[in-house]
């Protein structure tokens, strides 16, 4: 029984990862990711011109330039629109009723979509942090802080695995509100929102509040996470627990929501 | 083969509504088995809630004994149609067949097999999404195979394909019935069912109305005898003392009620009278249906054709006889 349940596991991966592969969504949504990395690097060169242009007095006023400030959380929309996808294609386009069909026991299909969340996640995650850190390595070369965030390249490690992490964790927690949500339009916007529009809005509110905010919305976990220099108010603990609590909320909701509702 | 669909007091309500209303059936093997009823009478909804898409508020639907969602790797037991529509447009139908059959480790080599089968495989690369509703159906029927199941359900098939088409889903019904399988199809048109079905299970408001067979349900639904005579009072008066309720359709032949054909041919010739037709004629399987169903349909407009009204008189007062 064991053996056929680690089968069936492993076949409704596969399947939701031959899904994924097969969505032209999913390629349109990591050109996203690489154009925000483009942009991400466009935006470093001109700040590192703009630095050399300066004078001494001028350049210690320079914020740091990490690209995972700029970059992530446009990659973070375009992964996570990867994870919403894989629930909310299905709806859009009725498949999730030949789906069902395949794989009957609801649970077991949300795990194996999470899974393969949870993969493209890391991945591309992974991906585009070391990208955005080997421009930024690049572009930077020797230059001092506070414009060079990593004077030696191991400074950069743990940005560059909690980038990762809170990649991967958006992409399962936008899946998950695909599940609650069923629709891509809804669910894109919610994600958007999360990760693009509430950090700005975060910023027109009293300073107090806006830390408050700031500190538990996901872009600014990965410093947080990092333990790098932050104005945030989390411990690395803390942030550890928040960055679990989204992808719980989220999973658990999703999860409840799709096994109870008719398909 | 020989697997078995059973609903055992299936109930399904929507808040007031009550779509499906202690259904208990079965469904056999080796025949194909329609289910009828008119829009809304609550056979999507039951298909449904046998494959586990739609949760029951009572009652349960089995297959082979158990729920279809206790059942791992399904698409070897049962395989389904519910919708022509249901699959990605982006993706090939090979890719949309192979995204299936990986779920329940069925190799690609099936997928091109019942791509083949169904007339797809010169356009198995090509994507969904322009695909005719008949290719679609197709490919729809191509899921339901990929796992040779015991168990076929397939939800209103014919529905939007040309007469090829509906030519080919009734061959192919018929001959997975022929290989033992249990086959069911839901369909809103008798004279579809007529043609196809062997037995018919026929639903209205939710509730099972009638299980039947096709044959059962011609004769059980005879309606009456036109009988061409030279001498038709002389007839009139035999048949008449022999209970029968006689009358002249107007072209000088007789329409008796309430006495069969062999009855009628054995008083005439009793009686020395000459008979040079006799038609025993039944109501349609379409106006028994429509008369079956006409209180149990959710949604019909006013009827006015003189043909059906007329059916459906016939259809009553054979039933009232019989």
């Amino acid at each position: 029984m064991t053996a056929l349940l680690d089968r069936t596991w492993r076949d409704a991966v596969a399947a939701e990862w031959m899904k994924v592969r097969s969505l032209r969504s999913t390629w349109a949504f990591l050109a996203g990711g690489m154009a925000a990395t483009a942009l991400g690097a466009l935006i470093l060169f001109m700040l590192v011109g703009a630095y050399d242009a300066a004078t001494p007095a001028e350049r210690l006023n320079y914020e740091t330039a990490d690209p995972t400030v700029v970059t992530m959380p446009f990659v973070m929309f375009f992964v996570g629109a990867i994870g919403a996808m894989l629930v909310t294609s299905e709806f859009a386009t009725r498949s999730i009723g030949p789906a069902l069909l395949a794989v009957p026991q609801r649970r077991l299909l949300m795990g194996a979509k999470a899974t393969v969340a949870g993969l493209v996640g890391l991945g591309c995650g992974a991906l585009f942090a070391l990208l955005a850190f080997a421009d930024a390595r690049l572009l930077l070369g020797d230059r001092p802080a506070p414009i060079n965030p990593w004077p030696q390249w191991t400074d950069a490690i743990p940005t560059v695995l909690c980038a990762t992490l809170v990649v991967t964790v958006t992409c399962l927690v936008a899946m998950g509100i695909g599940a609650v949500v069923r629709s891509t339009a809804a669910a894109l916007t919610i994600v958007g929102t999360l990760v693009l529009v509430m950090p700005t809005f975060a910023h027109f509110l009293p300073t107090v509040w806006q830390l408050r905010l700031a500190s538990v919305l996901l872009p600014n976990l990965t410093p947080q996470l990092a333990g790098s220099d932050h104005p945030y108010l989390l411990s690395q603990g803390g942030a550890a627990a928040v960055t679990a609590g989204y992808v719980l909320l989220a999973l658990t909701a999703g999860v409840l929501r799709f096994s109870r509702r008719d398909a | 083969m020989g697997r078995m669909i059973e609903l055992r007091e299936l109930t399904k309500r929507y808040g007031p509504t009550t779509a499906v209303d202690r259904l208990s059936c079965e469904v056999r093997p080796g025949v194909v088995t329609g289910f009828l009823g008119p829009n809304g009478a609550g056979k999507s909804t039951t298909m449904r809630m046998m494959l586990g898409l739609h949760r029951p508020t009572s009652g349960e639907a089995l297959i082979n004994g158990r729920r279809y969602d206790r059942i791992r790797r399904p698409l070897h037991e049962v395989g389904a149609v519910l919708d022509a529509d249901a699959a990605h447009p982006g993706r090939s139908a090979f890719t949309h067949l192979a995204c299936l059959a990986r779920s329940n480790g069925i190799g690609r080599a099936r997928v091109a097999a019942v791509l083949d089968e169904v007339g797809l495989a010169g356009v198995a690369h090509k994507r969904v999404g322009g695909f005719s509703l008949g290719m679609r159906q197709r490919l729809g029927i191509a899921g339901a195979l990929l796992g040779d199941p015991a168990v076929v359900l397939l939800d209103e098939p014919v529905n939007g394909l040309d007469a090829a088409g509906i030519r080919w889903i009734r061959s192919t019904l018929r001959s997975l019935a022929a290989q033992g399988r249990t086959v069911l199809l839901s369909s809103h048109l008798m004279s579809e069912m007529a043609v196809t079905v062997d037995r018919v299970l026929i639903i209205g408001k939710g509730r099972l109305l009638e299980d039947t067979s096709i044959h059962e349900m011609r004769d059980r639904f005879e309606r009456d005898v036109l009988v061409r005579t030279p001498r038709p009072a002389e007839l009139t008066g035999v048949l008449t003392r022999l209970g029968a309720t006689v009358t002249p359709n107007g072209d000088g032949d007789l329409i008796a009620v309430g006495v069969d054909a062999p009855a009628i041919g054995d008083a005439a010739a009793h009686a020395g009278i000459p008979i040079h037709a006799l038609t025993p004629r039944s109501a349609t399987l379409e106006d028994v249906y429509l008369q079956m169903t006409s209180s149990a349909a959710e949604y019909r407009a006013t009827v006015t054709a003189a043909p059906t009204s007329a059916a459906l008189v016939g259809a009553a007062s054979a039933k009232e006889n019989n």
